[in-house]
């Protein structure tokens, strides 16, 4: 098969800028689904993803389309819209010829649509300008259109008027996929060489890999072997997402498509690997893919120590989905035996901390997220540090950096003056600012990632009434004045307490994770000194008072059933939460210490 | 179930007399204004309850009787006889006999007859000997009855007196609690209960603290008035054996040890508990309704629940526990079959290195530090 008919694009947009509610469109337009089984954002297949209304996971459905006689086959690869997943953004343009760039009329451009349209660029992917929401009262479509030329350099007459909600102008829309997109390259009388670029796990037939054939093709049956891993495996079944499973004998140069192939478990493969023909493979895999780079960690730490092979099923059920997540055993010397967690941010952490409590039945406690560090040791090695708790001694460190980010923030102007006040307080630096229009502006600073990570988003919201957006990519690690708070809770130092921040503000944060910690751990049969150190010197002390009276007056005959149920329901309370010596911590107070506002 | 050899098990009786002249705010038993029911006919059915649990088990011994309430000093004197004078056919030499008074509610003569009938001791719900707290609580007593009927029941030769007290009132002050506990001592009576006020459920007493009318006792003058009574009674000779509970050497209440050993007892009248056979029954709440009952030879059991060999050994602990003698490791193990030291052998160990539990070859107990927060420990003794 040619692939002079095939176009692979994506939809990339800026969060509820209507990007699931095109595909939909699309999707019916093109006869994929009819009405009776079209569900709101039919991309959107886990629960999570549509109760937040983003969506996680890249999805590819294929579909066909008239045009000027001809049957066109139109690979649509769903990409994720937020902040945390540039790596899954970047995987799925990758897969693509083209992306459509949409922007709500209303909204404007957006912190997202500015880091997307960089990212389909980066991956080589033709840009098409999609304006929609314009049937609404409060669309500015020329302003917008004057923006996105401004930004992003595509010219405003070029962009497309549509309406994702009614339909209008998307058949127009998909005239220009097929006649602006280019078609993929025809490699087929090359070597196999296929893409992995998303997976995920079916109970029942194992992994299901995502792939994007660029030369030769894949057949029923065909024995292929994961270039990186070297593991072979026999092809039971071949399809495409129609957007059903629908099996296929072959996947050609230029489709995309799904594998099956025996795999049984995700840690069989590598998502970028690429499949090639056993018996005659290709000289040297697909470049392009870097292995998802994981900004944010935090230890996951089972409630009760027997639960430690159930978080782990868990985590490696987890991970069958989430390809961009990574889990490694961890011992604390105050919690015991558990698991370092990487995530591409807080967002993608909150979503895999909620599908563990969905998914599983499991007490979890778990640690402060930090960002992850290097340090120069004295005797010149490079250390990759991912907890507070692994910093090495003072005495050994030669230098410790940390993670920078250019971040992006897009707001209004009569807000510029709160911004820069929260970002100035966060150890940012204004690199510039950029007019969008009269009233709208975008600021560019360069901060540590430390800085950003963890309530700066809220803030900035707070700040300007929900209306700014923010957006950051990683730039790379800088030398920091950087120090390690240590608390000590009951005279023993808790490892998973501390953190690491900047040496100006360090005793003020010092004072206020006593505050915070006194508050969140409950009172206990005794007296708890807490005390901060900094450089193993103590700078402040707080204490947790013990209760003082907690007993039943009376108990005789008639209260027993009723008295035990109280003292069980007590136990449960305390079995909630992790013990460190003889003091139970609640789950809150390991978060508690990164909430710095006053 | 029953031995062959029809061996009689050591048991307690208990009798729940739901009424009260009035009701006080605080209170959370089960009773009802007098006047509102007609006595002679809930004796009756009490009665019949005792006549029919009898019979379906005639293997057990009422070693200890207790008749409480409510106040069953606000039964007309007849009604109180019969009943008395029921059970003791049915059980005719008790190792005690305990009926609960009000000390507004009885007279020398009455106290006579009690005793002529066979009750061997009387348990007086002072209180409080500061009449404002008297007044707080709803008590419609005065501070001279409590002398006067702790008086009376020594001429009629009680020479087994226990004094019921609440602390932490709110209000209430150091120093007026020892001046209660002082009084108490100084009527001579052979036992003291204390209880710190507790806010039971759907009282009006909780509800107006809810409502923010009332602010309770702050945690640290409760705890200092507790630790008052032990240092008080103790210097005054008296023997803590339970966490609420005071007596000269020999007057332990053997009734209340009963539920402590988690012995069985009987419970008869409304609301009353059973713990029997290895179920824990608790009887119909309203005094119409279980009347009704028994009069139509209907079930009179509102909740049962019969606790596996885990929760009896569970129970058993923490009811142990409450006393100052705690877990005897032998009793235990022939009780409940389980080795106490093994079975809670991490609360133990960690308790032990606070100093809040107590071991010897023989026993296992709650330290004089941890009585005052002895529910914090004990929960961990409520599941395994």
């Amino acid at each position: 098969m040619s692939t002079e008919l095939i176009r692979n694009f994506s939809i990339i947009a800026h969060i509820d800028h209507g990007k699931s509610t095109l595909a939909d469109r699309i999707m019916e337009l093109t006869g994929a689904v009819s009405d009776r089984e079209k569900k709101d954002q039919l991309l959107d297949d886990m629960d999570i993803e549509r109760e937040r209304g983003i969506t996680i996971k890249a999805s590819a459905v294929t579909m066909n389309y008239e045009h000027g006689g001809k049957t066109y086959m139109l690979n649509l690869i769903d990409t994720p819209g937020h902040v945390d997943f540039h790596y899954e953004v970047s995987r799925a343009l990758t897969a693509c010829e083209g992306a459509l760039l949409v922007v709500d009329a209303t909204q404007g451009v957006q912190a997202q649509t500015v880091a997307n349209a960089y990212l389909a660029t980066e991956a080589g992917a033709e840009i098409i300008g999609v304006i929609n929401k314009v049937d609404l009262p409060s669309a500015q479509p020329d302003i917008t259109a004057e923006e996105i030329e401004h930004v992003l350099g595509i010219r405003k007459q070029d962009c497309f008027h549509i309406s994702a909600k009614t339909g209008m102008g998307v058949h127009e829309l998909l005239d220009a996929v097929v006649t602006l997109l280019p078609p993929p390259p025809d490699n087929s009388d090359k070597p196999t060489a296929a893409l992995v670029f998303d997976s995920e796990c079916d109970a029942y037939r194992g992994v299901i890999c995502y792939v994007r054939v660029f030369s030769g093709e894949l057949n029923i049956k065909q024995k292929i072997r994961f270039m990186g891993t070297g593991r072979t495996h026999l092809i039971t079944e071949l399809g495409k997402f129609t957007p059903k499973m629908s099996p296929v004998e072959r996947l050609s140069a230029g489709e995309v498509g799904y594998v099956i192939a025996n795999v049984r478990q995700l840690s069989d493969i590598t998502i970028g690997d690429t499949i090639t023909d056993d018996a005659s493979p290709a000289e040297k895999p697909l470049p392009g893919y870097v292995p998802p780079m994981q900004m944010v960690f935090s230890d996951f730490y089972p409630g009760n120590n027997t639960d430690y092979p159930n978080l782990r099923l868990a985590f490696e059920k987890l991970a069958l989905n989430d390809a961009s997540f990574s889990f490694i055993p961890q011992n604390s010397p105050a919690l015991g035996f558990g698991f370092r967690c990487g995530f591409l941010g807080l967002l993608h952490m909150e979503i895999v901390q909620e599908r563990l409590e969905r998914e599983n039945d499991i007490d979890v406690v778990q640690t402060a997220p930090t960002v992850s560090y290097e340090v120069i040791t004295t005797d010149g090695r490079t250390l990759k540090i991912d907890s507070p708790a692994d910093l090495p001694d003072v005495t050994q460190i030669e230098e410790l950096r940390e993670p920078y980010v250019r971040l992006e923030i897009i707001t209004t102007t009569d807000t510029i003056g709160g911004i820069m006040q929260l970002s100035e307080s966060r150890r940012c630096k204004l690199i510039k600012t950029d007019y969008l229009s009269q009233n709208r502006v975008m600021m560019q600073y360069k901060a540590p990632l430390a800085e950003i990570v963890y309530d700066f988003y809220d803030l900035l919201k707070g700040i300007s009434h929900g209306y700014a957006t923010m957006d950051y990519e990683f730039t790379g690690f800088e030398v920091g004045d950087l120090v390690k708070i240590n608390i000590l809770v009951n005279k023993i130092p808790v490892d998973a307490l501390s953190l690491i921040v900047h040496r100006s503000t360090a005793e003020n944060r010092g004072r206020k994770m006593l505050v915070r910690l006194r508050k969140a751990i409950p009172r206990h049969q005794f007296e708890i000194p807490l005390q901060v150190a900094i450089g193993g010197k103590i700078i402040a002390r707080e204490s947790i008072k013990p209760f003082r009276k907690d007993v039943t007056a009376k108990l005789y005959g008639g209260d027993v059933t009723r008295k035990m149920k109280v003292l069980k329901r007590q136990r449960e309370g305390k079995k909630r939460m992790k013990n460190i010596g003889a003091v139970q911590i609640p789950q809150d107070a390991f978060m508690s210490i990164l909430d710095s506002s006053d | 179930m029953n031995s062959k050899k029809h061996d009689f098990k050591p048991a307690g009786l208990y009798v729940h007399i739901p009424f009260c002249q009035t009701k006080c705010r605080y209170c959370g038993f089960y009773s009802e204004p007098i006047k509102n029911h007609a006595p002679q006919r809930l004796i009756s059915a009490i009665i019949t309850e005792l006549t029919e649990k009898r019979g379906q088990e005639p293997f057990f011994a009422y070693q200890t009787i207790y008749i409480g309430g409510g106040s069953p000093s606000c039964l007309p004197a007849k009604q109180l006889l019969r009943l008395i004078g029921e059970i003791t056919s049915r059980c005719p030499k008790p190792e005690e006999f305990t009926v609960e008074v009000n000390p507004g509610q009885v007279s020398k003569d009455i106290l006579s007859q009690l005793r002529a009938a066979g009750v061997t001791r009387i348990s007086i719900g002072a209180q409080s000997f500061a009449s404002e707290e008297l007044t707080f609580l709803g008590r419609k007593h005065s501070v001279a009855d409590i002398g006067r009927a702790v008086r009376s029941a020594k001429k009629a030769s009680f020479d087994n007196i226990g004094i019921d007290l609440i602390f932490a009132i709110p209000h209430s002050t150091l120093e007026s609690w020892k001046y209660s506990l002082r009084s108490a001592i100084d009527l001579g009576v052979q036992h003291i209960s204390a209880y710190a006020l507790t806010y039971e459920e759907q009282t009006p007493l909780q509800k107006a603290v809810e409502a923010g009318e009332v602010k309770p006792v702050d945690e640290e003058t409760d705890r200092q008035m507790y630790d008052m009574t032990i240092d008080e009674l103790e210097k005054a000779g008296f023997k803590q054996y339970e966490i609420s509970n005071f007596s000269k050497p020999g007057f332990e209440c053997r009734h209340n040890l009963n539920y402590w050993a988690n012995n069985p007892y009987l419970g008869i009248g409304p609301a009353a508990g059973s713990y029997w056979n290895g179920k824990r029954t608790l009887n119909i709440a309203d005094i119409k309704k279980y009347i009704e009952a028994i009069e139509q030879r209907k079930n009179v059991i509102a909740e049962s629940e019969t606790p596996d060999n885990i929760q009896v050994a569970c129970e058993t602990a923490v009811l142990n526990l409450r006393r100052r003698c705690g877990i005897i490791l032998d009793e235990f193990k022939k009780q409940t079959g389980f080795d106490a030291a093994k079975l809670f052998a991490e609360p133990i160990g960690r308790y032990k290195k606070l100093g809040l539990i107590r071991t010897t070859s023989k026993r296992l107990c709650l330290t004089r530090k941890a009585l005052p927060i002895a529910d914090s420990v004990l929960c961990d003794f409520s599941t395994t």
